[in-house]
This record gives C-alpha cells, sequence and structure tokens, in this order.
C-alpha cells in the first residue's frame, strides 16, 4: 500500500515539477523565446535552431507550437516559416529525456539545498531570480518524483508488475504511449515515465520502443486537439505536429524493422548507439523521432505546407485576425510605431459594433460570423498590447512614453469591452425570441457603440455628447432589476438570463464611457493628432 | 413609415407613425435634417404613432439632435409610447433631448 502511495507521490511529484519548471522557465524567459521565434524568419537552419532553443526552454513542444500558430494568425510568421521552429521544438523537448535518463539522485540533494539556502538568504529578491529559483525547485521536484517512481516497484510485487507488462507487445505498447501522451498532452513526460518503468526493470527496452513511437505520435494529436481556439492558418501548424511525429514514427520504425531483418534486434542495435544502457537507448530513440520527422518536414518544406493548408484552409477568420497596421518592422522608429498602434486601436474601435446582434435585421445577422469577429478582434487587440509593451521596453523619450501609455490604457479598455459585448451578445442569442426587455437593451448598446464608433477622432463636443449618452444611469437599471425580480415572466431562466444582460449591458456602458473620457482630445491632444486619419464608417465597412 | 409636419410660426413639429426601423431610418434622418435647415426655431418630434425603434432609428434622431445643438437650437420628443420612453431611458438617450 506504502509502496503504491509512494508511486502515485512519484508521479504527483513529476506533474508538479513538470509544471512549475516550465511555467517559471517561461516566466524567465518568455520575452527571449518570443524573441527567438521572430528571429526564425531568417532561413530554414535558424528557425529549427530557435525551434530547439524554445522547446528546451518550454519543455513543451506544444507550448512552443500553439505560440507559433498564434504568431501565424496574427501574421509576425508565415507557416511556411514557422515549420521549422515546429520541428525544432521537439528536439528541444529531447533534453528532458536525456536528463532523466541520468541518475540524479545527487542532483536532487544539491538542488533542494541550493534553492532552500537561495530562499533563507533572500537571494530571490529580484524577479529573474526568483523565477529561476522556480525552474530549480521544479527540477528538483521532477528528479524527485522520478527517484519515487524508481524506487516504488522495487518494494511491491516487482515480478508481478514485470510479468502484467513483459510482451506487452508492438500494438498495446504504441496504444500505451499514444494515451499517456494524449493524458499528459506531452510525449516528453510520457517517455520519462517510460524511462523510469525501464530503470525499474518493469518493461524491456523491446516494448518500451513500441511505446515510445506511440507517445510520440500521440503529443502530435494532443496539439490537434489542445487547439480549439484556432482555425484555418493557425491550426496548420497542429497538422504540420501530427506530419513531422507521424514521418519520425515511420523513419525509425522502418530501421527498427530493418535492423530486424538483417538478423539484429532492434533493442541490442539501439543499445550499442546508445552505449549508455536501456535508459539511454531510449532518449537516443526519442531524439531520432524528433530529428528525423523535423529534417524530413524542413526538406521538403514546400510539401509538409501544402499538406498542412490542405488539412486547413485559410478562412474567414484569418483575415479578421491580421494586425492591418503594426509590423515589428516599425519597432525601430517610435513616432512611426505609435501612429500605427493608434492606427490599429482606432480601427478595433471602428469594428467593435460588429460584436452586437443586429436584432432589427435577424435575418441578416449571423452568431457564428459575430464569433469569428470577437476572435478576430481579440487577436488583434492582444497583438497590439505586445506591440506597445514591445515599445514601451525600448524606454522611448517621455513624450512619446506618454502616449504609448495612454494607446495601452485604451488597449486594456477596448479589449474589457470586446468580451463584455460577447457576453452580452451570448446572453441575448440564448434566447429563441428575445424578449421585449432584451430588445431594447441589445438595441439601445448597439446605439451607444455605433456612437463610439462614429465619434472617435471627433471633436471634444461630440466626445461630451458620448460621456453624456453614457453617464451613470443605475437608477433605471435598478428599477429594472427589481421588476424582473417581481414580474411575472415566462421562465426563471428568462429572468437569469435578461439580469446577467443587464449586468453586461451595464458593463459595456461604463466602458464606453471611460473609452469616450481617454479619447476626447483636450483630455489627450497629442493622441489626437496621432490618430488623425480616421475612415468613416462607410470606409469601414469596405474594410 | 408617415411624417406630417406642423409649422407653427418659426417652431415645427413632425408627427411621425409607423416603425423607426433600419431600413425607415435614412428617410427619417433625412426629413429631420432637412426640417432644421428649413426652419429656424424649436423642433418637435411626435412619436405618438411609433410603436417601434431600433438603433437606427435613434441614430437617426441623434444625428439630427446634433446637427440642432450646433445651430444652438433644441430638438424635443413628446407622446412616446411606454415601451418607446424605456428604450431612450436605457440607452441614455432621454438625457439629450427635452421629453414632454
Amino acid at each position: 500500500m506504502l509502496a503504491f502511495a509512494e508511486l502515485l507521490a512519484g508521479l504527483g511529484l513529476l506533474f508538479v515539477g513538470l509544471k512549475f519548471m516550465s511555467a517559471h522557465l517561461q516566466q524567465a524567459m518568455g520575452r527571449r523565446v518570443r524573441a527567438l521565434l521572430k528571429a526564425a524568419t531568417r532561413s530554414r537552419l535558424i528557425g529549427f535552431v530557435c525551434g530547439a532553443m524554445t522547446g528546451a526552454i518550454a519543455q513543451s513542444s506544444n507550448a512552443v507550437t500553439l505560440i507559433a500558430a498564434n504568431l501565424v494568425r496574427g501574421g509576425v510568421l508565415t507557416t511556411r516559416e514557422a515549420i521549422p521552429v515546429v520541428a525544432g521544438a521537439n528536439v528541444g523537448t529531447s533534453a528532458l529525456v536525456f536528463i532523466a535518463a541520468i541518475d540524479t539522485r545527487i542532483a536532487v540533494l544539491y538542488l533542494v539545498g541550493l534553492v532552500g539556502c537561495s530562499y533563507q538568504f533572500k537571494l530571490d529578491r529580484k524577479p529573474v531570480q526568483r523565477e529561476w529559483m522556480g525552474v530549480l525547485l521544479g527540477l528538483a521536484l521532477l528528479f524527485l518524483g522520478l527517484e519515487l517512481i524508481r524506487e516504488a516497484p522495487t518494494t511491491i510485487a516487482l515480478k508481478d508488475a514485470a510479468a502484467l507488462l513483459s510482451g506487452i507487445g508492438p500494438f498495446l505498447g504504441f496504444g500505451i504511449g499514444l494515451g499517456l501522451a494524449l493524458v499528459t498532452q506531452s510525449s516528453s513526460t510520457a517517455t520519462v515515465l517510460c524511462v523510469a518503468a525501464v530503470q525499474a526493470e518493469m518493461i524491456g527496452l523491446h516494448d518500451s520502443f513500441f511505446v515510445v513511437l506511440g507517445a510520440n505520435f500521440g503529443s502530435g494529436l494532443a496539439t490537434l486537439l489542445s487547439a480549439g481556439g484556432l482555425h484555418g492558418t493557425g491550426k496548420q501548424l497542429c497538422f504540420v505536429q501530427i506530419i513531422v511525429r507521424g514521418v519520425g514514427c515511420l523513419v525509425v520504425f522502418l530501421a527498427w524493422a530493418a535492423a530486424a531483418a538483417a538478423g539484429l534486434s532492434g533493442g541490442v542495435t539501439f543499445s550499442s548507439i546508445s552505449s549508455g544502457g536501456t535508459s539511454f537507448a531510449i532518449s537516443i530513440i526519442f531524439l531520432l523521432l524528433q530529428l528525423s520527422g523535423g529534417l524530413a518536414a524542413i526538406a521538403f518544406l514546400g510539401t509538409t505546407e501544402a499538406l498542412a493548408r490542405r488539412f486547413s484552409p485559410p478562412n474567414r477568420e484569418d483575415h479578421v485576425s491580421r494586425p492591418h497596421f503594426i509590423t515589428d518592422d516599425a519597432l525601430g522608429h517610435v513616432s512611426t510605431a505609435l501612429d500605427l498602434a493608434a492606427r490599429e486601436t482606432d480601427r478595433l474601435i471602428r469594428h467593435l459594433p460588429d460584436l452586437l446582434p443586429d436584432l432589427d435585421q435577424s435575418g441578416a445577422d449571423d452568431a457564428k460570423v459575430r464569433a469569428i469577429q470577437w476572435r478576430g478582434a481579440a487577436a488583434i487587440a492582444r497583438a497590439t498590447d505586445v506591440f506597445l509593451v514591445e515599445l514601451i521596453d525600448r524606454q522611448p523619450v517621455r513624450e512619446d512614453l506618454d502616449i504609448a501609455l495612454a494607446l495601452q490604457h485604451q488597449q486594456g479598455l477596448i479589449e474589457a469591452l470586446q468580451d463584455t459585448l460577447k457576453s452580452f451578445a451570448d446572453a441575448i442569442d440564448s434566447f429563441p425570441a428575445p424578449p421585449p426587455l432584451a430588445f431594447n437593451l441589445c438595441e439601445s448598446l448597439r446605439a451607444i457603440v455605433l456612437e463610439l464608433a462614429d465619434t472617435r477622432g471627433g471633436s471634444a463636443a461630440e466626445f461630451d455628447l458620448l460621456i453624456a449618452l453614457t453617464a451613470e444611469r443605475s437608477e433605471i437599471l435598478e428599477r429594472i432589476r427589481r421588476t424582473l425580480s417581481t414580474a411575472a415572466l415566462g421562465t426563471a431562466e428568462e429572468a437569469r438570463t435578461l439580469l446577467r444582460a443587464l449586468s453586461f449591458f451595464e458593463r459595456a456602458v461604463w466602458l464606453v464611457h471611460r473609452l469616450a473620457m481617454t479619447l476626447r482630445p483636450a483630455a489627450n491632444e497629442a493622441n489626437r493628432d496621432l490618430a488623425g486619419d480616421h475612415l468613416t464608417r462607410d470606409e469601414a465597412d469596405a474594410d | 413609415m408617415q411624417i406630417e409636419r406642423e409649422a407653427t410660426g418659426s417652431d415645427l413639429v413632425l408627427k411621425v407613425s409607423g416603425r423607426l426601423d433600419t431600413p425607415n431610418a435614412k428617410p427619417f434622418e433625412q426629413s429631420l435634417l432637412a426640417a432644421v435647415a428649413e426652419t429656424s426655431g424649436r423642433i418637435t418630434v411626435d412619436l405618438a404613432g411609433v410603436d417601434y425603434v431600433s438603433s437606427s432609428g435613434l441614430r437617426a434622431l441623434l444625428v439630427a439632435g446634433k446637427a440642432m445643438r450646433a445651430a444652438k437650437r433644441e430638438l424635443a420628443l413628446r407622446a412616446l409610447q411606454p415601451q418607446i420612453r424605456e428604450v431612450f431611458d436605457i440607452s441614455g438617450f432621454s438625457t439629450l433631448f427635452e421629453i414632454t
């Protein structure tokens, strides 16, 4: 019983350690990860190396693929440029598998001692140092978890466990690896578990070969499953992962089969190549899977891209998710960059009415199209926010810094407004036929947001009108709330949805009010100059 | 939608009936702006015959209200049906117009 608890604790520590290490590594290196990914556009080799480094940093090819996919969706990278990054990221995750293959008992003791003393002597005062302490602690927990997993089976019925797992066969082994990768969302974690099982002599190299093969392919599927929010071009990299993993499995399996056909045992062959025991042989197999699949994808870049494009062709979301003005090239020239960020902000405001249902023309309104518009607008808002953070990091002169901070504040309000309008629209859409109050709330909010879209870039007097229009109205809304609580409505569910819609309405109006105050020329004269060339609503419709 | 005009000196009353929806919003806005240009006094929009107002209808009134403000004159509304009054209260438009 104690041994099972040890095994369970080992697994728990392994997962906690991995999460801890990955989260702190991303915090410590997050900005460098983005810089590394952007540097990937120079050549295939640089892309591959950058991918390997980011994979080693994030310890998750899944995470790197999704970050790269979002950059593709945002127009920072193309799918073609991102393929070597994804291929390299898989290789980077091999580092963890190799570390797991070595005897880590002494390392755990040193790591725990180092981290504990650092905390005691307050060496974690600076944020970066604190993150690195977190990385080391995560690594220590991971090693400790591995040790527990390795040791636990020796105290339980080792022979029984070994008998259960021995001769599991290629198909079952592949299935176990695939399942482990789907559950852990990581081929390296599944392989590390396999290494621990081999070290505990629960499983042989022949069977673990197929487990690792399954884990490799399962990780590609896991990436696709976790990319629920991505569509069109953004999803292409998930299919690239499956292609890379699938090709890797095929190449390594053929090599294994060729060795068998030549009268050699695949296991013996890999053991002799690694010359470091079974654990190292598994690490080598894992690395070969990543290298063969990755290098094949890079060598046949055009074919890989074409296949990914076929599985996930570009769609409407690609267009609406792409910033129209900001580009990383502009970051070198602060005033141009600020001008572009102001135009992007302006465009986001112009498209805010698109996020609301048009109940007056219900036949022309489509909730699915609105959902795409919202995802696209949210992606652009995030990209603009990142752009502004990078601009501020370059320490511009005071005047430019003030404008950048004002734009950043506006971005925050716009993002909050986008989300609130989406929640409000969802509440309204949930009615099969909106009751009169839902109609009145929706058309009122639409009129207010349309006024915001038309007022941007307007005079102080026009903004004053908008500020007056969106002023405090808690009295009327409170009266409606009371009525909803007491009136005989269709159903209780209807009343609850109306109350929810009312809350979102109130928040949206407050956000428009705050946004109008920050956009009002007298409040932000410099910003007004930047956002000078506003498009008319008709031009916006053509956009 | 129908609009009847009643002039009293320099003041004008526009009696509107029907729906202030998207198809009618543009003609309604043009009628209001024409009235702003033609008269020099107060304009009152009688909404007793209106039983439906959408965001487009609200915006048409707002455009006319802005034009009147620019001319330092007032646009008033009267005889709103209860459900129409609720739209004006919720949207905050009742704070921008004199409503009788």
